[in-house]
């Protein structure tokens, strides 16, 4: 399965808060929609549940139009909530059955999801009796119950401690290895750093980086090295790489006691290695640059304040 | 239609299986029936020999011989039992000792006194005495003046015998049943109208709108949930009417049909006060159903709602006046509005005067506005289900709908 999104424009009054938002994602794979408060990761996926209707733009899968309605997706809405006075296992039973799965499925679905995110012995409570972390993990069994081939999580580990976000964790790395098409969005870069092969950062209602997240990775890290000094701070290291190679790389800025370097045209790594190693500094480290998601999100999405 | 089904079985199972929807619903059930039932336990036996003992008793003294004739004197008198006193004591004792309920001292043809314990407001045991006493000076005069007394009395009070055919309705009889269905629909309709509402709201207030309308057609959500509290009323409403209807049918003899002015009403008028009070309830249901989807807290309920209250007390006002005027020309053109006919076509099939015709045409009026109203509704819903916070107005909504 393919869904592919397609220059999605959507105005509220007079603001047009997505200005053509584009990406595509396959069964197998999940896709991490990262960007900034209000910068448009949950209208895009409310216009992908049909929610909002788009001003312009379309949405395929396999080649043909989408339509929300009818298909089996598991959607877990950043707004939250069901029925706090209905009974946990009812409520799943009722979305599932409005979703298609029948009487005694639905029921069966409903058993397996409470157990497996380990809230079974609260089927028979009302919702409003449990904790705020254990209504989630409800939540979380009616988006799954219908055992979803698209699966569409807003925010999903908002809200959660460690033990609760390392199962919702589990659960979703099974999920893409089941082969569901899985579209996600978080602040929380480390999860997306996981289990996301593709990632979208929106910015200001417009795509600001998209593609394969090894990628990006690569990309970003191009002819950027790294290094470190025995015994010097990055203020320190900064100044001796200046003077040993100042005209092959540029200073572009320090993590923690690491300096990272441009390479400047026409130089390469090798040069630089060999430079360093006439010089008597003291390596502690030197290599090409890795970015983490959250420096490449830092620097596509935290133009401005 | 699946997910109708699916949503109306939920909704109904949320009012059936709510403990308090029960229990009112019993209780109300056993105690209109109680109310039926109990009274008819306190009447004792057969009227005819109950209405000989309530006899008032009335102490006569008659020193002079005046009365002609005491037993003709007796049945100008039916209600009472007349105990011939020979003195003014002797009267005053039967008054005191509470025998007799008042004393009469005949002291001429035509004059006489009056003597009672106490005097109260209500009861006048002196009129219908003094007209059997000026019976008796007619008499008395007549025989005086040589004329056949008893021919004259016969001429003069002969009763005249008459029958009533009604061609149309009878008001009189029909206007206490039809009064009581106006009302029960005014309760049905407000009542159930708010628990719409609510229950409308209450999806947006605990945030499950989203789930539900990415999972379900909203013609479906809103029908389903907007029928289910009809459903749910209609059989609450059947209860509780079924009850008192089967309680007289059990007591009726005992009642001695007293209350056949409440209860027997005929089937078309049931038929009318069934298929106009649904359809008309199902309007209004749809209507409060949509007020309910512009407001996001239950609290703002009674601010939304308030135009579609007010348009049924209208309606509610407008049968108040017809129940008089069954056939004034307000109630006629009231009958063709699908906002008021409900009350309205109950007035003139029961009191009236309307033709098959009237009342199909004014069906058909009314159950096209019900499934305009329904339409309309869910796409108000539809547009009013992610606008949290401030209530949104009316206007405000049909104005986007139409953009669309």
């Amino acid at each position: 399965m393919k869904l592919e999104v397609k220059d999605l424009h959507k105005t509220f009054g007079d603001t047009e808060v997505l200005h053509g938002i584009s990406f595509s994602v396959e069964s197998g794979r999940a896709l991490g929609l990262l960007g900034r408060n209000g910068a448009g990761k949950t209208t895009t996926i409310r216009i992908i549940m049909n929610v909002f209707k788009a001003n312009a733009g379309t949405i395929w899968l396999d080649g043909s139009p989408f339509q929300a309605m009818g298909m089996s997706i598991g959607y877990l809405p950043e707004e939250r909530g069901l029925y706090p006075k209905k009974k946990v296992g009812e409520q799943i039973v009722y979305l599932a059955n409005l979703r298609g799965i029948r009487g005694g499925q639905a029921r069966k679905n409903m058993r397996y999801w409470l157990e497996r995110l380990g809230v079974a012995e609260y089927e028979n409570r009302k919702l409003e009796t449990l904790s705020k972390g254990n209504q989630q993990k409800v939540q979380l069994a009616q988006t799954l119950v219908c055992d979803p081939q698209i699966i569409i999580l807003d925010e999903p580990f908002s809200g959660l401690d460690p033990v609760n976000s390392q199962v919702l964790k589990d659960v979703i790395t099974e999920q893409i290895a089941q082969g569901k098409l899985v579209i996600f969005s978080s602040h929380q870069m480390g999860y997306v750093e996981e289990f996301c092969e593709d990632i979208v950062i929106i910015n200001h209602g417009n795509i600001a980086l998209n593609g394969n997240l090894r990628e990006i990775k690569r990309e970003f890290g191009k002819n950027r090295l790294v290094l470190s000094l025995v015994g010097k701070d990055a203020g320190e290291t900064a100044g001796l790489a200046g003077q040993v190679f100042g005209e092959l790389a540029a200073i572009e800025g320090t993590k923690k006691e690491k300096v990272i370097l441009k390479l400047k045209e026409g130089s390469t790594k090798q040069m630089l290695l060999g430079r360093l190693a006439e010089s008597e500094l003291d390596v502690e480290c030197f290599g090409s640059y890795e970015p983490s998601l959250n420096d490449i999100f830092v620097e596509s999405a935290g133009d401005e304040a | 239609m699946k997910q109708f089904w699916t949503v109306l079985k939920f909704e109904l199972g949320n009012y059936f299986k709510n403990k308090s929807f029960v229990l009112t619903t019993v209780l109300l059930a056993a105690i209109l029936a109680a109310v039926i039932v109990v009274p008819t336990l306190f009447m004792g036996g057969g009227s005819d020999s109950g209405a000989e003992e309530d006899r008032t008793v009335l102490a006569v003294a008659d020193e002079g011989g005046v009365i002609r004739d005491r037993d003709v004197f007796g049945e100008y008198l039916p209600g009472y039992e007349l105990v011939y006193c020979k003195s003014r004591a002797e009267v005053n004792t039967m008054v005191e000792a509470e025998e007799a309920a008042a004393g009469f001292l005949v002291t001429g043809p035509d004059s006489y006194e009056y003597i009672l314990m106490n005097r109260s407001m209500t009861t006048d045991y002196q009129a219908p005495f003094e007209e059997a006493l000026a019976r008796n000076y007619r008499m008395i005069s007549l025989d005086a003046a040589g004329i056949d007394a008893e021919q004259v009395e016969s001429i003069y009070s002969a009763p005249m015998h008459s029958e009533t055919t009604i061609l149309g309705k009878d008001s009189a009889q029909n206007y206490w049943y039809t009064y009581v269905l106006v009302f029960f629909l005014y309760f049905l309709i407000i009542f159930y109208g708010q628990m719409i509402a609510v229950s409308v709201t209450t999806e947006k207030s605990n945030r499950a709108i989203e789930i539900l309308v990415t999972s379900v057609n909203s013609n479906s959500l809103i029908f389903g949930k907007v029928l289910a509290g009809a459903i749910a009323g209609i059989i609450q409403a059947g209860i509780i009417l079924g009850s008192a209807l089967l309680a007289y049918q059990a007591t009726a003899e005992a009642w001695g049909h007293a209350l056949d002015f409440l209860f027997q009403i005929p089937g078309t008028v049931w038929m009318i006060f069934i298929v106009f009070g649904i359809l008309g309830y199902l309007l209004y249901a749809f209507l409060f159903g949509m007020m309910g989807a512009l407001v996001s807290k239950t609290e703002d309920i009674s601010k939304s709602s308030g135009l579609v209250t007010f348009l049924y007390l209208a309606s509610f006002l407008i049968s108040m006046y017809g129940l008089t005027t069954p056939d004034a020309p307000l109630i006629r053109a009231a009958s063709y509005i699908p906002f008021t006919s409900s009350n309205a076509m109950l007035l003139r099939a029961a009191m009236g005067t309307v033709s098959a015709l009237e009342i199909a045409v004014s069906l058909i009026i009314l159950a096209a506005s019900c499934v305009l109203a329904g339409m309309l509704s869910a796409a108000v819903f539809r547009f009013g289900t992610l606008h949290y916070g401030n209530p949104i107005k009316l206007t405000t909504a049909f104005k986007k709908l139409r953009e669309k």
